[in-house]
């Protein structure tokens, strides 16, 4: 059978040092405020039960990807081993796959603006390397692999345990596997975690002047 | 298990399109709302609405070569934009609006001419012609939210429908001050005749209003009671940052308050009071554009 790439993410053993991160930005070169991989810290609970939990998070290069789907340049693409590619000779930046990835793992780079993304070190894999996050993760918890080829360590491991894809509803099929993922990680935050109700009338009286703002807590 | 939930670090990239693509969607929807009125008198026979013929066309193409510009800026390497032709998706609504965008001002061009020098038959023909294209030009935007299945508010099946019968309603709200602003140039006696066009564009605003009040409800509704991200949506305009421009302006100032004025008798036969109605639609279908576009990629997706 034909190679098809995959990732596991092991949280049992991930300790959040964020080296998968920086190997990415040292390969790649991101530009500054873009990330192709990065891992989102939760904190929860109250001393003394209190825990951390991580989630590393990248391109799952699915196998039904929305953002291959939607591109009207065909700039974005699948590979045969499942690898997601982005052309920054061909893309136009229109910026709609970004609109289209459930995800958030692509972005618009701002120097060239073109739209880029993670691509499992195409360039590394192809050559034999793994890529560069798996390579710098110090405890072994992200593990790259063909999951077509049974002898695989991924084979292995993706056999014999319980694993989970973040959004499985979108019907994206990602090929990135999380191991004792945690829920308030794997849901959406974005920058913060608190929702602020608005009163409209309020804010309308305030934005006319008719009515001062309400002092904001702790002012 | 909610217990001091916080997150300490986590990467949200910037939201992907500008309030450009919400200018784009107004405008497309404009152009079809005045091509579908234009298509009244030379498409349908209704000759009522012969004045507001050409004007309607000329608006459409005007709106639907102004639009695509929005699109082009909007884009991170604007000298590429040719890039959509010979490379292609069909899959993508993206593909789609190119042919569409290229094909639609084309026949309202060639429609207008045909009005212009007077040629009736041919004037039918494109008009008739140009009415699905009208309707695909707007409905293929719908499409374009609701098939980017990323966003909540966006990736609903109420989506195309609901930007094709907004596009109706700020399309006649337009017409309505285009014929206002026409009537005060023209002779005293022809003025009776635009009153009894604003008075019956009045009725038809009216009737547009409650469609669109009604696929808004239910498209509400719906989401606040499917899943997490569909009623976090419903709550971002109900009641949370975007809550003022949805309740404040497109709902009460941009339907209600006009669906009052063309209710009420003696206020719905006034020139003033019709106008009236019709800016607070155009702003309040700004708003819904707006909203869209931007309150939709507000959610967080990381």
């Amino acid at each position: 059978m034909s190679v098809r790439w995959g990732m596991v993410v092991d949280l049992r053993r991930c300790i959040g040092c964020h080296a998968c991160q920086v190997a990415c930005k040292a390969e790649m070169r991101t530009p500054l405020g873009v990330y192709r991989n990065w891992v989102k810290v939760v904190q929860k609970g109250r001393y003394p039960n209190v825990s951390l939990s991580f989630l590393p998070a990248l391109c799952n290069n699915c196998e039904n990807p929305i953002c291959v789907r939607n591109c009207p340049t065909q700039a974005t693409f699948r590979r045969e081993d499942g690898i997601v590619m982005q052309d920054p000779h061909r893309c136009i930046g229109c910026k709609y796959c970004i609109a289209s990835c459930p995800y958030d793992v692509r972005y618009l780079d701002p120097l060239k603006r073109v739209v880029q993304k993670c691509t499992w070190c195409h360039h590394r894999v192809d050559v034999g390397l793994e890529p560069a996050c798996v390579n710098a993760c110090p405890t072994r918890a992200l593990i790259f692999g063909d999951i077509n080829d049974p002898e695989s360590e991924i084979s292995k491991v993706l056999a014999a345990n319980a694993v989970q894809v973040l959004k499985p509803e979108r019907d994206t099929l990602p090929h990135v596997f999380y191991i004792g993922a945690d829920m308030v990680a794997m849901r959406t935050y974005g920058g913060a975690e608190e929702r602020v109700e608005v009163d409209w009338v309020r804010w309308w009286l305030a934005k006319l002047g008719i009515l001062r703002p309400r002092a904001q807590a702790g002012e | 298990m909610e217990q001091g939930v916080q997150v300490l670090y986590n990467v949200a990239h910037e939201p992907p399109l500008g309030v450009w693509i919400a200018v784009y969607f107004y405008f497309t929807g404009l152009s079809a709302g005045s091509f579908i009125l234009s298509t009244l008198a030379y498409g349908f026979g209704l000759k009522k609405y012969k004045p507001i013929g050409f004007i309607g066309v000329v608006l459409a193409t005007v709106l639907l070569v102004l639009a695509p510009l929005n699109l082009i800026i909007d884009l991170g390497r604007p000298e590429r934009f040719w890039h959509l032709f010979p490379y292609l998706n069909i899959k993508s609504p993206v593909t789609w609006g190119s042919f569409l965008l290229t094909i639609y001002p084309i026949n309202c061009l060639i429609y207008g001419y045909f009005m212009h020098r007077g040629n009736d038959k041919w004037t039918k023909i494109t008009g008739l012609i140009g009415i699905p294209l009208a309707i695909s030009v707007h409905g293929y935007t719908g499409f374009i939210l609701a098939l980017s299945k990323a966003r909540a508010l966006w990736n609903t099946a109420v989506m195309p429908i609901l930007f094709l019968v907004s596009a109706m309603v700020s399309g006649i709200a337009l017409m309505i001050l285009v014929v206002a602003i026409r009537r005060l140039f023209a002779p005293p006696e022809e003025r009776a005749q635009y009153h009894e066009i604003m008075v019956d564009l009045g009725r038809i605003l009216a009737a547009a209003i409650l469609a669109d009040l009604f696929l808004i409800f239910s498209d509400v509704l719906v989401l606040l009671t499917a899943d997490t991200e569909a009623r976090e949506a419903a709550l971002l305009i109900l009641t949370l940052d975007f809550s003022p421009i949805f309740l404040g302006v497109e709902l009460l100032l941009g339907s209600l308050v006009p669906l009052t004025i063309l209710a009420l008798p003696d206020f719905n036969r006034r020139m003033g009071w019709i106008s009236l109605a019709a800016v607070l639609v155009m702003i309040g279908i700004f708003a819904m554009r707006y909203i869209m576009v931007i309150g939709g990629q507000s959610l967080p997706l990381s």
